[in-house]
């Protein structure tokens, strides 16, 4: 079971010289999680996740402050947005190095690695770094749970 | 005996040197520089390893070691965030509220508790409470530094050198009330003054959400309160304790560890997790800078330092005392009160030897040591823990900025203890 037969291949990314903002506007739009960074040719280059984005919103006390339960209303937080500067700022400073499997992987191997570096999305590239596709935990898990019907 | 003092000096010097600089981790320059100083003695004939352990004063590790169980087993109850919280509702998110509550509960925490321990656990609470009410936490972060830094001074208690010069001096818990807390109440209000006229802007500016701060929950805060409640009333005894240990004849460290040991029957912790969280890196410091300090005295060269200020007895003792004051001030601005403390110590004793009246010198490098950290960010351990933790935030505490805010208060509470020392000083 290789992933190439599970994967999207409709893959949502975005150019390296994207900025934060239009990161943020692509995440609105088509409702991801991740976001490959692909430079020249469609190269994989890095991976942006929706939580990279999310932490410019966050606030700096929940860095400090295990157990939050007792703050019930995050008041000010609530209506707070990263300053301008911050948004037209290359999206490369929120980028992560590209974990990603050859289009060949075995499905329980994706998993594996999914869980390993907590990822919900995996990209998939070609034998050439070429970004062909992708696959959520979803798309992999319930491939891998269709092959139960076949146990007797 | 040239080659001796001489060679012990350096001994001595390159460690602090290497402490300062932070090159190396201060436990372990400490400890080398202990070993070094005693195999130098032991080769050079002025100091042994039983005068070493001599050296060590135990007095002072025991009421340090008391005091860090009974923190370390208040701290997991959430009793110190517990705190700050309520603070934040009784401000109702009024910025000055919240300035003079969170620097007065800073304050009175850090007379009995460790410094250290309070504001590591009020810093984020404040950070939270900051970014709730939509106003910067610098005001608030510095202030805890700076008031804990200063409150510390009122009690035997209240910071390691005056656990140190209580030991030495063999001055008592009241001793300390009587002696040091009036003067500290005025610098302290007079640095609260100050703070809150350096601070104006910030503390001007209106909260965006002030109403947050009422639906944080105080109760959630705790997560063990019948465990707080227990370790509370084993301090409040252990200060009643403290208030009379000299009527009693019982050291402060016996008091500590008692209840330390009251303290843990009553709650019966996992003894690992409070283990796990007392600094014997601090203790062994403590330690190896007392041993090393006695291969000093050993090898003569604090009685040389004696004589160089043997000359200084003609000089006014009231001016004597106030110079001290400044000096040491300055000196812990820059580095750590601790080495500059116990290095002082043998050296105050020896002017003693030589007929000077040495008791309001207690009390001068008490005020020196305990009102100079506040005046650089590196000053003191509370004020580099409040900066690094601020580091990580959006709105860090620059170095600049704290001697723009430090320096005042250092210079304005050094006034205070000054004028104070001079009017009062036939009463010292």
């Amino acid at each position: 079971m290789e992933i190439s037969k599970y994967m999207k291949r409709n893959v949502v990314s975005i150019p390296e010289t994207s900025t934060v903002r239009e990161a943020a506007a692509i995440f609105v739009k088509h409702h991801v999680g991740l976001l490959p960074i692909v430079g020249k040719n469609k190269k994989l280059i890095g991976v942006v996740g929706l939580r990279d984005l999310l932490s410019l919103e966050l606030p700096d006390f929940v860095s400090f402050i295990a157990d939050v339960d007792f703050v019930h209303d995050f008041g000010a937080v609530e209506d707070t947005r990263p300053p301008a500067r911050t948004l037209d700022k290359s999206i490369k400073t929120l980028m992560s190095p590209a974990i990603s499997v050859p289009e060949d992987t075995g499905l329980l191997r994706v998993y594996a690695l999914m869980l390993q570096h907590q990822l919900h999305d995996m990209p998939v590239v070609s034998k050439d770094d070429k970004l062909v596709g992708v696959a959520s935990r979803v798309d992999v898990g319930a491939a891998i749970l269709s092959t139960w019907s076949k146990v007797a | 005996m040239i080659l001796a003092a001489v060679l012990s000096s350096l001994i001595f010097l390159i460690t602090l040197v290497l402490i300062f600089s932070e090159k190396m981790n201060r436990s372990i320059t400490a400890i080398a520089g202990g070993v070094f100083m005693v195999g130098l003695g032991k080769i050079m004939h002025f100091y042994s390893e039983e005068a070493a352990l001599e050296a060590i004063d135990f007095n002072t590790l025991g009421l340090l070691l008391g005091m860090m169980i009974l923190v370390a087993m208040l701290e997991p109850t959430g009793f110190f965030e517990y705190l700050a919280v309520l603070a934040a509702r009784a401000s109702k998110g009024k910025p000055l509220r919240l300035f003079v509550l969170l620097g007065s509960i800073t304050t009175v925490l850090s007379m009995f508790l460790d410094n250290v321990t309070t504001v590591v656990l009020i810093a984020p609470v404040t950070i939270l409470i900051s970014e709730i009410l939509g106003v910067s936490p610098i005001p608030y972060l510095v202030t805890e530094a700076l008031l804990s830094n200063t409150g510390g001074v009122a009690t035997l208690v209240g910071d390691p050198p005056n656990v140190l010069i209580g030991s030495a001096a063999g001055l008592s818990f009241a001793d300390f009330l009587i002696y040091s807390l009036p003067i500290v109440v005025v610098a302290w209000a007079g640095a609260l003054i100050l703070l809150r006229y350096l601070f104006k802007s910030e503390l001007s500016k209106r909260p965006r959400n002030a109403r947050a701060v009422m639906k944080l929950n105080p109760a959630e805060t705790l997560n063990h309160p019948k465990t707080a409640r227990q370790i509370l009333i084993v301090l409040i005894a252990a200060v009643f304790l403290f208030f009379v240990h000299h009527l009693l004849h019982i050291s402060p460290s016996f008091v500590a560890l008692g209840a330390a040991a009251v303290a843990l029957v009553v709650v019966q912790p996992d003894i690992n997790e409070v283990l796990k969280r007392i600094e014997w890196s601090v203790l062994i410091f403590f330690a190896a800078l007392f041993i090393m300090v006695g291969g000093l005295e050993a090898s003569g060269v604090l009685g040389s330092i004696v004589g160089l200020f043997r000359n200084a007895s003609s000089v006014q003792p009231v001016l004597f005392g106030v110079l001290l004051i400044w000096v040491v001030a300055a000196l812990s601005a820059v580095v750590d009160n601790v080495p500059i403390t116990i290095a002082l110590i043998p050296v105050i004793k020896g002017l003693g030897e030589t007929g000077m009246d040495i008791t309001p010198l207690w009390w001068a490098l008490a005020f020196g040591a305990g009102f100079g950290g506040n005046g650089t960010i590196i000053g003191s351990t509370a004020n580099i823990i409040v900066a690094t933790l601020s580091e990580k935030t959006r709105t860090p505490i620059t170095s600049k900025l704290w001697i723009r805010r430090g320096l005042p208060v250092m210079l304005t509470t050094c006034a205070i203890a000054s004028i104070l020392y001079t009017i009062l000083y036939r009463w010292f």
